[in-house]
């Protein structure tokens, strides 16, 4: 780029160059990569029969079924169910826990943690465990810590929830992923989960006397 | 009752907004970031902002414009000041051979446009891939008209360079 960023050629109005439709072509197919199944298969009109009353009421059901399990996949709606949430937010990152075991040479960088956390509303210090994924995610239409940490069998996750208020553990356990949302003394909580098996006591007390939230 | 249901339509016509627009979104989202990963999470955020802010919207004609702008603010806000995540050329080179079929050019077009400076690649998404003019493209990025036409022609020229296409017009960039 030089300091005079105008074009002084010729070029037609919108940049584009008569006779090169081939070009334009295969820049518009090369643009439209392809969208993720699960993403368009959620694009997928409905097709009421408009002359039967029966079936516009179901579309409309299907309607709002669709609206409301839409905005729940994609974090900006709780389902209602906390322990579920975190079990499908899991399940919306299966590259999270996908390798049983890291060596330390795989782990995330204290300072790369540290600013996730951050970014999350938290700070965490010394902190035991190996923490091998780290990153920010849209969780009940707040942004939050999603750590992976190094349990004994396999990987732990990790979710710091500072706006997620709970009266007392409350237990996950679906599709073989068990552990404990735990609320804190100093509000919020956090969830700990990890498969069938997994000790998850010291983890969890750990991340609990490590964690404050961001003020 | 009245309440309820014009929440129910509210939800319906969200719903049937995001059916439409959301692939146009991802993709948008995808080639200002170079990442599937943080173009799914910007979408996903600026989508739930678009829901908050939806009952206030009156000009369902420019929709698609207020979802564009969301999308590219939520990219600026969550992944260009934070700088979170690194970008891995080798990565997204491999992303995007992944996804591409079995025509060559496609895919040599792909890692071109992946390779382009961000201040050529974004208006070239949204003259594209979205049909934004011009001047939306100008009003949307806050540069002016000209400088939104060099970008599109500079960015088609080095294209077109990495196609092995003789470009009509000399170099393009004033080098």
């Amino acid at each position: 780029m030089t300091g005079n960023d105008h074009v002084t050629g010729e070029s037609s109005r919108d940049g584009r160059e008569p006779n090169d439709a081939a070009f334009e072509e295969l820049l518009s197919r090369a643009l439209k990569i392809d969208v993720p199944a699960a993403r368009a298969a959620r694009t997928v009109t409905r097709r009421p029969a408009p002359w039967r009353w029966a079936a516009v009421a179901a579309g409309v059901l299907l309607t709002v079924g669709v609206s409301v399990r839409l905005l729940q996949d994609y974090g900006y709606l709780p389902t209602g169910s906390l322990a579920g949430d975190v079990v499908a937010h899991i399940h919306h990152e299966p590259g999270a826990v996908r390798i049983p075991v890291v060596s330390k040479g795989d782990a995330v960088a204290a300072a790369e943690v540290s600013a996730i956390v951050l970014a999350g509303g938290a700070r965490i210090e010394h902190m035991q465990p190996m923490v091998r994924y780290a990153k920010l995610c849209p969780f009940r239409g707040e942004q939050v810590a999603h750590l992976v940490v190094q349990g004994e069998a396999g990987p732990v996750t990790v979710l710091l929830l500072p706006h997620e208020e709970v009266d007392g553990p409350v237990a996950v356990d679906e599709d073989g992923f068990v552990g404990t949302i735990v609320p804190l003394d100093i509000g919020g909580s956090i969830a700990v989960v990890g498969q069938t098996g997994e000790p998850l006591g010291e983890i969890q007390s750990e991340v609990a006397a490590a964690v404050r939230w961001r003020l | 009752m009245t309440g309820k249901i014009s929440h129910l339509e509210r939800r319906r016509r969200f719903d049937a907004l995001v059916r439409e627009l959301r692939p146009e979104l991802y993709r948008y989202a995808f080639w200002l970031s170079r990442s599937r990963s943080v173009a799914d999470d910007v979408v996903q955020e600026a989508l739930l902002r678009a829901w908050k802010a939806f009952g206030d919207l009156r000009e369902t004609g420019s929709t698609k414009q207020w979802l564009v702008t969301i999308v590219r603010r939520e990219h600026a806000r969550l992944y260009e000041r934070k700088r979170f995540d690194t970008v891995d050329i080798t990565d997204y080179e491999e992303e995007i051979a992944a996804t591409s079929d079995d025509d060559p050019d496609l895919g040599k077009m792909r890692q071109a446009i992946f390779r382009l400076d961000d201040a050529y690649r974004e208006p070239l998404a949204l003259q594209v891939l979205l049909g934004h003019t011009t001047r939306e493209i100008a009003e949307l990025t806050d540069l002016n008209e000209a400088t939104v036409l060099t970008r599109l022609h500079r960015a088609r020229h080095r294209l077109k360079l990495e196609m092995g296409i003789e470009p009509e017009d000399g170099p393009g960039d004033g080098s």
